[in-house]
């Protein structure tokens, strides 16, 4: 009985430790971002905020270009997203509704340019855009980042859609709807968990990317939030406390992904994952 | 007849519509941003492609024999081993770990697991951000809290210094990349059917030998799993070391990634960048093709 109760108190004080290291962290960047940003200069730092102060978030979003991030983050994660969904949409369909050759060397393909080294991507792309003047352009990134979000969604609709039953179709056929009408009003409804899914991770890689945005873009009112405030740091003095409000920022997404969607999420983990 | 026939052909070019219709756009743009691009690269690693010149020549294996002799590249190129290695088993072990401590129900168990989740799907740019602030050498709060503490005298120079750099990169991302380890491994370790555990006790196992007679055989293809994919995805890492250290100081933490994309973008040697790309997927290869040969990840589509 005592040997059990012991057990039962290291397992919680395990549980605990591990919270506290895994959350502090990021107790630490909200804490630092709603700080006057004077008390950074002045250690030592308290462990619990003393005076509050928008101060950060109001210089960050007035001062800087984080506006203008936010919105070509958006904007790219948006249209990246979008084109996903429909691709990989059609592409399980059409994988698992019809019969022609060479579907195993799609599935290998898929599978294998999920893999590509990144900067192996980004070197020639960024030869080709060069040439063709989409550096510095949505257009380039947001076909940058589907390269990553086309794969892992064609991957899990080509899952998904063995699972919807063909019967549902093959009625709505007989009773005279035609092929078009099936997939708009029969397929998508059932399809829309394995889109909202697709949707997640295809925003997701793009909301988090750093490299192509980083490769591609150099021009600053281009830049995304990643290369953004990183681009904060890059300049002489290091202003820590406008950089962990835009990371406090940045992580909502992120957050409200997780709130909402948790146990999709952990249902389509075994498939792919985030990088 | 004819009508059938007619009707017949009619038929097979709807589906063949179809079929382009739908898988057209997909083998499309993985051509377009994929497979042609990569292509493009191995195509230029064997060209030089200076930014001064503006002709392309044909130079056969020259660009790779630059590499091989450049210590640097050599280097480099160890250094990736190793941070891939340190990385995958420090992520792995942690994640282990972690998933074993939290499978069991407790009270406030989706508060913690939501804080424990969560770095997974912070961007890496706001992890690197994030650690950088917190490892400061001269403002960081781990070294404010260790020395009051009384752990040490002088701060650590967590990113700064020779020694240390590395595994600090190795320990910021394990925060955030071993939780994908959790992550799978919770998921496996709530499909163990609890008789197993029952039978286990019954004939007198203890915890220990419980967890290596029943859990580990379990968790062997989801650690093979595990292993494979954070293996390839820490050798591809560019963001978060980029972010932290630039590949310094003194090019300590200058990985692979890290040292094509200098050749590429500093030096704009896009030849010989292309040329360490290609070696970086020749070693990619090699570790995809144990991922499909062990795993067979096309039967989990019906391709037939």
């Amino acid at each position: 009985m005592m040997r059990r109760r012991l057990k039962a108190i290291g397992i919680y004080v395990g549980i605990i430790f591990v919270v506290l290291v895994m959350g502090f962290p990021l107790y630490w960047m909200v804490k630092t971002s709603v700080e006057p940003p004077t008390s950074l200069f002045s250690p030592p730092y308290s462990y619990i905020p003393r005076t509050f102060s928008g101060e950060n978030y109001r210089l960050l979003l007035f001062e800087t270009y984080f506006l203008t991030f936010l919105k070509n983050s958006v904007i790219v994660a948006f249209f990246c997203t979008l084109i996903s969904v429909i691709v990989s949409t059609l592409a399980g369909y059409g994988l698992t509704r019809f019969e022609f050759p060479g579907k195993k060397l799609i599935a290998r393909g898929t599978l294998f340019s999920y893999m590509f080294p990144p900067l192996m991507l980004g070197i020639p792309l960024y030869i080709i855009f060069d040439r063709l003047g989409l550096r510095n352009t949505y257009v380039g990134l947001i076909l940058a980042h589907a390269s990553i979000g086309i794969p892992l969604g064609t991957w899990i609709m080509w899952q998904y859609f063995q699972i919807v039953p063909k019967s549902l179709e093959e009625a709505a056929w007989v009773s005279g709807a035609s092929r078009m009408r099936t997939l708009r009003e029969v397929v998508l409804p059932i399809a829309t968990p394995g889109i909202i899914t697709v949707s997640t991770f295809a925003f997701a890689f793009s909301w988090n990317d750093y490299t192509y945005a980083k490769i591609f873009q150099d021009d600053i009112t281009m830049f995304t939030v990643t290369t953004g405030i990183n681009s904060f740091v890059e300049r002489t003095a290091v202003h820590w406390g406008l950089i962990q409000a835009g990371a406090t920022l940045i992580t909502i997404p992120t957050l409200i992904i997780i709130v909402f969607l948790q146990r999709q999420l952990l249902e389509s983990m075994a498939v792919g994952g985030l990088k | 007849m004819k009508r059938l026939w007619s009707s017949a052909i009619e038929h097979i070019s709807v589906e063949k519509l179809w079929i382009l219709f739908t898988v057209g756009p997909v083998i499309a743009l993985l051509l377009a941003i994929g497979f042609i691009p990569m292509g493009y690269a191995i195509w230029l690693s064997f060209h030089s492609k200076d930014p001064f010149m503006p002709t392309v020549d044909f130079v056969g294996l020259k660009n790779y024999i630059t590499l091989f002799t450049n210590p640097k590249f050599l280097a480099s190129l160890g250094r990736s081993l190793q941070y891939t290695t340190v990385s995958v088993a420090f992520q792995t072990l942690i994640g282990l770990g972690i998933a074993l401590l939290f499978v069991r129900p407790f009270r406030g168990k989706l508060l913690a697991r939501t804080v424990v989740f969560l770095p997974y799907l912070i961007p890496t740019a706001v992890v690197g951000l994030i650690f950088s602030w917190l490892l400061s050498t001269q403002y960081g709060v781990v070294n404010q809290l260790l020395r009051q503490l009384g752990l040490i005298r002088f701060p650590i120079t967590f990113f700064d210094g020779l020694k240390s750099a590395m595994y600090s990169v190795i320990g910021a991302g394990s925060w955030k990349f071993g939780m994908f380890c959790t992550l799978m491994f919770i998921a496996r370790l709530q499909a163990i059917p609890k008789n197993l555990y029952e039978v286990a006790q019954v004939s007198g196992a203890g915890a220990f030998q419980c967890f290596l007679d029943v859990t580990l055989p379990h968790l062997k293809s989801t650690l093979l799993l595990i292993v494979l994919l954070r293996g390839i995805w820490m050798f591809n890492k560019f963001d978060m070391l980029w972010i932290l250290t630039k590949g310094g100081p003194l090019r300590v933490t200058e990985t692979l990634p890290i040292f094509s994309y200098r050749i590429a973008f500093e030096e704009r040697s896009f030849g010989l960048a292309a040329a360490a790309s290609v070696v970086i997927l020749l070693i990619l290869v090699i570790f995809a093709t144990l991922y499909f040969w062990y795993f067979k990840p096309s039967k989990e589509v019906e391709v037939e």
